[in-house]
């Protein structure tokens, strides 16, 4: 504890009577001054005893003060003993008040009990007492009622006070404490030798309260100090030596590590610190850092008695100046904060985690929009620096038919302050624009007022691409199925025309839609499995019971057929399929069919040659009646419908023991063909 | 009320790229007692028949040729003050703005709404 009390400044004292020194006025000498020789009147013997009487009330007094620390206490021992050696019922201590202007009965003997401690007198210049003190010598008065240089207190004139010495006391190196006043009831002639004794008397009381006073300031200071370390419970405060043991453990300290005072007292303050730390030598390092600085700071986790942790944020200051050395150690119990402030960060660190997480553009915004913050994902996509995005300089990156549109939804927003929901094109870093749905909320501080905006874009350029195309491919379905009931209608009518009964009809009608039907499988199918002219011959000769094999000879390299294309064609194909297996080389009367095909390259680009041919037929017997082929809807299909829907050049002759039929198909020329 | 009837007599542009529907609404016109001329695949078939008939009294313009637009016939014949209507699978909003005010008939032709889309 010594080494607080250097902290503590000492508290200005006895002001006063420093200035009662320097206002010292002339004394007059009185009629009856003490140092008079009468005393050789007195007996020998009677002085001896006397002076050894009073030898012994010096000594005794002087063993008393060193026993006791209590003013008062010494004060009123001090009034006892001086009445004693001077053999009068009446002594007492009057202290100088601070104001300088009054006087205490501060301690006293013979007097009523009511005055000592609480009697106060004024202290005027024509005053006995003001008088001794500016004599600094006892002044003596042996009868009141004589007494013309100064006046005497009313209340000690009651008492019946006849004679009186005031006997100054002064502090060393100070002015005056107060007075040592002797009465007496009697008229009494004090000689020298009382005077000498008095003198001596307040020479050693002087230094006596000197010392007490001090004390008792010191003691105050301490107590202020006690009670100030005492409260402070979140302060671990304790003082070390100059080996960094521990010497004085406070309240706070206990408090905040667990232990108590008895418990660590001597031992090394590295027990407060945690194993990692010792063992990296961060007590020694602290404290040289102290002993070279002054002090050094301590911040970090400590070991608490339960053996948890504790984190400090303090300092350790070395004590150079105060004998010994060594440290005080003051720090924080700032745990909970520490932890709060690790959870605040986890949980920063964790949004921000979410944020980048997150498949979005993110950004947060001041109130005006002129200040954004963007996440990583959002910095990356753009490909602007976070500075050329500020005060709308990411309007940059919004596609200039986009922008000004933008622009003024932003504006009107951050005015409005209202949310705000809109669709635009930004361009990523690598030049290319994708559409986003942007999102943005305002947000209000704790007094309602708008604070700022958190946005977020979505990359909805997937999206939007799907629904185009999921809009495409309906028309396309819808364009298709129309375009299907006109084929469907045309082809009931040129059945209808080339059939005479319903049941005949009914047949050719059911077989062309079955065609139809199959082909639009296909077509179907035609976005992930690309439809060959092999696909097409397989499924018609399939579907009349032909197996591809050596009867049917199908040669040619793979080739894909535009779905545009697909349907005139799978119909020829089918009508050449169907007359085959009634009239020709699949009717089972003998004949071959070969179907061949091979690309060509023309001068409008890539042609499809397919050659149809059927041969060793007998056509000599048949029914002139039934004119295959010939001015039927197969025959209209291949020499009109191919050439005017799909641009193809076609033959179709038939001979007697043959037919052969070509389709010189462009495979480059034109594009979708769709009506 | 417009009629059927009153396509009888009159000289018909088909322009149609797919013969089987071609081949039916031909029938169908000549049903009516119109005369045909056509049916055209293509833009440049179609503005050669324009250019080479004397006498035409309307038009059915299917939209998409062979991923050509029938746009240019349509032209041809505002130029000769020649009526006509669009037909097409598609939704009658595809057709290009300039050409709003003409009449679009939907896929499968429908004699008497194109004979009231041309003669009013």
């Amino acid at each position: 504890m010594m080494a607080l009390r250097a902290d503590f400044c000492w508290f200005p004292v006895h002001n006063t009577r420093r200035n009662l020194i320097r206002s010292r006025a002339v004394l007059s000498a009185g009629p009856r001054d003490a140092t008079k020789g009468e005393d050789l009147q007195m007996p020998q013997r009677d002085l001896l005893d006397t002076m050894l009487k009073r030898q012994k009330v010096l000594a005794d007094f002087a063993d008393f003060a060193l026993q006791s620390d209590d003013l008062d206490e010494v004060l009123q021992e001090a009034c006892r003993l001086v009445a004693a050696a001077m053999g009068t019922e009446r002594a007492k201590v009057l202290e100088i008040e601070d104001d300088g202007d009054s006087l205490f009965l501060r301690a006293g003997i013979g007097w009523a009990p009511g005055d000592v401690g609480h009697l106060r007198l004024s202290m005027q210049d024509h005053s006995s007492e003001s008088f001794a003190i500016r004599a600094r010598e006892p002044v003596i008065t042996r009868d009141i009622a004589q007494e013309d240089r100064f006046e005497v207190p009313d209340f000690m004139k009651k008492e019946g006070i006849v004679a009186l010495v005031n006997v100054p006391i002064f502090l060393p190196r100070q002015g005056a404490f107060g007075l040592l006043q002797v009465d007496d009831t009697r008229p009494r002639d004090f000689d020298g030798h009382d005077s000498a004794f008095l003198r001596t008397y307040a020479g050693i009381l002087g230094p006596i309260v000197d010392r007490l006073l001090r004390l008792r300031d010191l003691r105050a200071t301490e107590e202020r100090f006690r009670l100030t370390v005492e409260a402070a419970a979140d302060y671990a405060i304790f003082v070390t030596d100059a080996e960094d043991r521990i010497t004085d453990w406070l309240p706070g300290a206990a408090a905040v590590f667990g232990w108590t005072a008895e418990e660590v007292r001597g031992k090394p303050s590295a027990m407060l610190y945690t194993p990692e730390d010792r063992a990296a030598g961060v007590p020694d390092q602290e404290r040289d850092t102290a002993l070279r600085q002054g002090s050094a700071p301590d911040v970090r986790w400590h070991l608490r008695k339960d053996g948890s942790q504790v984190f400090i944020e303090g300092s350790r200051r070395a004590l150079g100046h105060m004998p010994g050395g060594g440290f005080l150690k003051i720090g924080q119990d700032v745990t909970e904060r520490r932890l709060a402030d690790e959870q605040l960060r986890a949980s920063e660190e964790r949004l921000r985690l979410l944020g980048e997480l997150a498949p979005a553009l993110l950004w947060q915004a001041d109130a005006t929009g002129d200040r954004i913050e963007l996440n990583g994902r959002a910095l990356g996509y753009l490909g602007q620096s976070p500075g050329e995005l500020q005060a709308g300089g990411w309007l940059d990156s919004v596609h200039p038919e986009d922008r000004e549109a933008t622009a003024q939804a932003f504006a009107e927003a951050f005015r409005s302050g209202q949310p705000l929901e809109l669709q635009y094109r930004l361009r990523g870093r690598d030049g290319g624009y994708h559409w986003f749905l942007c999102r943005q909320v305002p947000w209000q501080d704790a007094n309602g007022r708008l604070a700022g905006w958190f946005g977020a874009a979505l990359d909805i350029d997937e999206l939007r691409r799907l629904q185009m195309r999921q809009e495409v491919l309906v028309a396309e379905l819808q364009h298709r199925t129309r375009n299907l009931i006109g084929v469907v209608r045309s082809v009931a009518h040129q059945t209808m025309g080339e059939t005479g009964s319903i049941g005949a009809f009914r047949e050719a009608f059911d077989h062309r839609l079955k065609a139809l039907s199959r082909v639009q499988g296909l077509l179907s199918r035609a976005e992930h499995e690309p439809i060959t002219l092999r696909a097409l011959l397989s499924l018609e000769l399939d579907a009349l019971g032909a197996a591809e094999g050596q009867r049917l000879p199908l040669q040619g390299p793979p080739v894909c057929i535009r779905p545009s294309h697909a349907q005139t064609l799978a119909l020829a194909l089918h009508e050449l399929a169907t007359n085959a297996r009634k009239h020709g080389a699949l009717s089972g009367a003998g004949g071959r069919l070969g179907i061949r095909w091979e690309l060509r390259d023309g001068p409008a680009g890539r042609h499809l040659h397919i050659d149809w041919h059927e041969d060793g037929l007998n056509r000599a017997g048949a029914c002139p009646a039934e004119p295959r082929a010939d001015g039927g809807y197969g025959r209209v299909l291949i020499e009109q419908a191919l050439p005017h829907s799909l641009g193809a050049r076609t033959t179709y002759a038939l001979g007697l023991t043959e037919l052969r039929c070509t389709i010189d198909l462009p495979l480059d020329a034109g594009t979708s063909g769709r009506s | 009320m417009t009629t059927v009837a009153s396509l009888s007599g009159r000289h018909i542009l088909l322009v149609e790229d797919d013969f089987i529907i071609a081949l039916d609404q031909a029938a169908m016109l000549e049903e009516a007692g119109a005369r045909v001329v056509g049916p055209a695949p293509t833009v440049a078939a179609a503005l050669d028949l324009v250019a080479r008939s004397e006498h035409l009294d309307g038009a059915v313009l299917d939209v998409n040729l062979r991923g050509e637009t029938s746009y240019p016939v349509a032209d041809a014949l505002r130029t000769r003050s020649v009526p006509f209507v669009f037909l097409t699978g598609y939704d009658p909003s595809i057709i290009a703005a300039d050409y709003a005010d003409a009449p679009v008939c939907e896929k499968p032709l429908d004699l008497q709404r194109v004979a009231r889309g041309i003669f009013g």
